[in-house]
């Protein structure tokens, strides 16, 4: 059984258009949620919790290469928000195992597929999640 | 967009690139610091100089020898210990200071990074691009060889041509009627004067920027200085072979420099009517650059008035200086409130992201439905 994993992606970032369906749903591997923002930099770390608070196994945030934000500064801030460098941040209860930054840019699709199947493989050896946090 | 395949094609080579020096130390995403970096140093080679060199064409008290621009400078030439290796230095960074400013500029088209939001750094951008060019220009007028005198009898007769203010620039230019030693301090006038007014064109080209990166890395700036020591030791400078300008010489040519002289090549080889319709057209197109694409219009992010708490974090996060932070009204539990200007907004959301208090929104996409559409995609099977 595959994981079920949220990426939040800036839609600058890695041109999935080709492989994911209507709903958001990664092709190449199951059980992958595509939800995409103008910018990685509008992520909040809020988010982020809510995904894995309402069951998700794992969150992926994707922002372009960085040094190369359309819009400057974005995905170097989501990115010190979820090292807790700048506020507000994630919150500590939150399982870090289980949150993954990626930073690619339009051209590498092949590479973001790749280190989903990474991702997965990683949290498949994650013990699983209590089920009272899943209701 | 027409600029789609460009934008594709520069992540393809910057993918490359990044692979030698990491996206840590890319030079191309510090594109717009690279012309920042040869200005300091064209500063401080340039204050060097300063310090031999005099503006003059003769000198009335000097009665054994003549002491003018064209001797000065072929004493730090040859006399005084590396003046050879500043003057290079001073040339050679003018150069380069050329080529990363159209580097900038060519990234920042492909890229799609110069409409809208950004109009106003655009258009001071190309103000820049052309002090820097007159600058260069007027760097060579100083030099008092034979190629200052043919420059400088060229510009005189583009300026003279243009209707109505023609003979007044020309005035203005040559300090006077004639060539003479007070058109030599004005063109060293307008040569660091018009330097230092890059600094206040700089400070427009930044305003709407949060913390615009001005400095490369230092592990950039010593790559940028070898490659200019590299040319310096290279292709040393010498004096030019015809010596010094004589106001009866006739020169009809000079060496080239195709960075900062090109609008002379256009100017020996076309009408000058032809001449100023390249240049001012040039200019003109490319300020229209901006407005030849039409895409719909921005919708800005909004502030919640009851929520907001004044604790400034979407001021401080947000890259284009939309947000100000204003006292909060009477009545208010805080101090003060996040207020959007509208033109200066890019629809980017960071604000959203900077939000702890679910205070401001991207109108067209709330981030109560993205959180909702989060929970309920990882709610489901």
């Amino acid at each position: 059984m595959s994981a079920k994993v949220i990426s939040l992606m800036c839609e600058r970032s890695c041109d999935l258009s080709e492989h994911v369906d209507e709903k958001g749903q990664l092709k190449d591997v199951n059980g992958v949620y595509i939800v995409k923002f103008p910018c990685s930099g509008m992520i909040q770390p809020l988010m982020v919790e809510a995904a894995l608070k309402s069951g998700a196994e794992g969150v992926i945030v994707t922002g372009c290469q960085i040094g190369d934000c359309y819009y400057r500064e974005g995905n170097k801030m989501i990115r010190e928000r979820l090292l807790g460098e700048r506020p507000p941040g994630l919150k500590k209860t939150v399982d870090r195992r289980r949150v993954l930054g990626v930073w690619l840019s339009k051209v590498q699709p092949a590479r973001f597929i790749n280190d989903v199947k990474e991702f997965i493989a990683h949290i498949d050896k994650l013990e699983p999640i209590q089920a009272e946090a899943k209701k | 967009m027409y600029t789609e395949p460009l934008t594709t094609a520069t992540q393809n080579f910057e993918n490359w690139t990044n692979k030698i020096f990491s996206s840590k130390y890319n030079p191309f995403y510090y594109h717009g610091a690279l012309p920042q970096f040869y200005l300091w140093v064209l500063f401080l080679s340039g204050l060097l100089l300063f310090a031999y060199y005099i503006p003059t064409i003769d000198n009335a008290y000097a009665s054994t020898q003549l002491i003018n621009a064209y001797s000065s400078v072929d004493y730090i030439t040859n006399t005084i210990p590396f003046g050879v290796v500043i003057r290079g230095i001073h040339r050679y960074a003018g150069d380069a200071m050329v080529i990363t400013i159209l580097l900038h500029m060519a990234r920042v088209w492909f890229t799609d990074r110069y409409r809208q939001y950004r109009i106003v750094q655009w258009l001071s951008g190309v103000v820049l691009l052309l002090l820097v060019l007159v600058i260069g220009q007027t760097g060579y007028y100083l030099v008092w060889d034979q190629r200052s005198l043919v420059l400088t009898r060229m510009t005189v007769a583009a300026l003279e041509a243009l209707p109505f203010i023609g003979n007044g620039l020309r005035a203005w230019f040559l300090n006077g009627q004639t060539i003479s030693n007070f058109t030599m301090s004005n063109f060293l006038f307008i040569h660091i004067g018009l330097s230092f007014s890059l600094l206040f064109g700089l400070w427009i080209h930044y305003i709407r920027m949060q913390r615009p990166v001005v400095t490369p890395p230092p592990a950039i700036n010593y790559i940028l200085m070898a490659t200019i020591m590299l040319v310096v030791f290279a292709f040393p400078i010498h004096m030019e072979p015809g010596g010094m300008a004589h106001l009866t010489d006739q020169p009809n040519s000079f060496e080239m420099d195709w960075f900062f002289l090109w609008p002379y090549y256009i100017m020996a080889n076309a009408p000058m009517w032809a001449f100023w319709a390249v240049m001012i057209g040039g200019t003109a197109l490319l300020c229209y650059l901006p407005y030849f694409v039409r895409t719909k219009e921005v919708e800005a992010a909004e502030v919640v008035l009851n929520k907001c708490t004044g604790c400034s974090l979407c001021a401080n996060d947000y890259p284009y200086a939309a947000i100000e932070m204003v006292p909060a009204p009477a009545g208010s539990r805080f101090k003060l409130l996040a207020t959007v200007k509208p033109y200066r907004c890019s629809g980017c959301g960071v604000c959203v992201g900077a939000c702890a208090f679910d205070a401001i929104d991207l109108p067209d996409l709330l981030d109560t439905d993205v959180t909702n559409k989060i929970k309920a995609l990882a709610q489901q099977g």
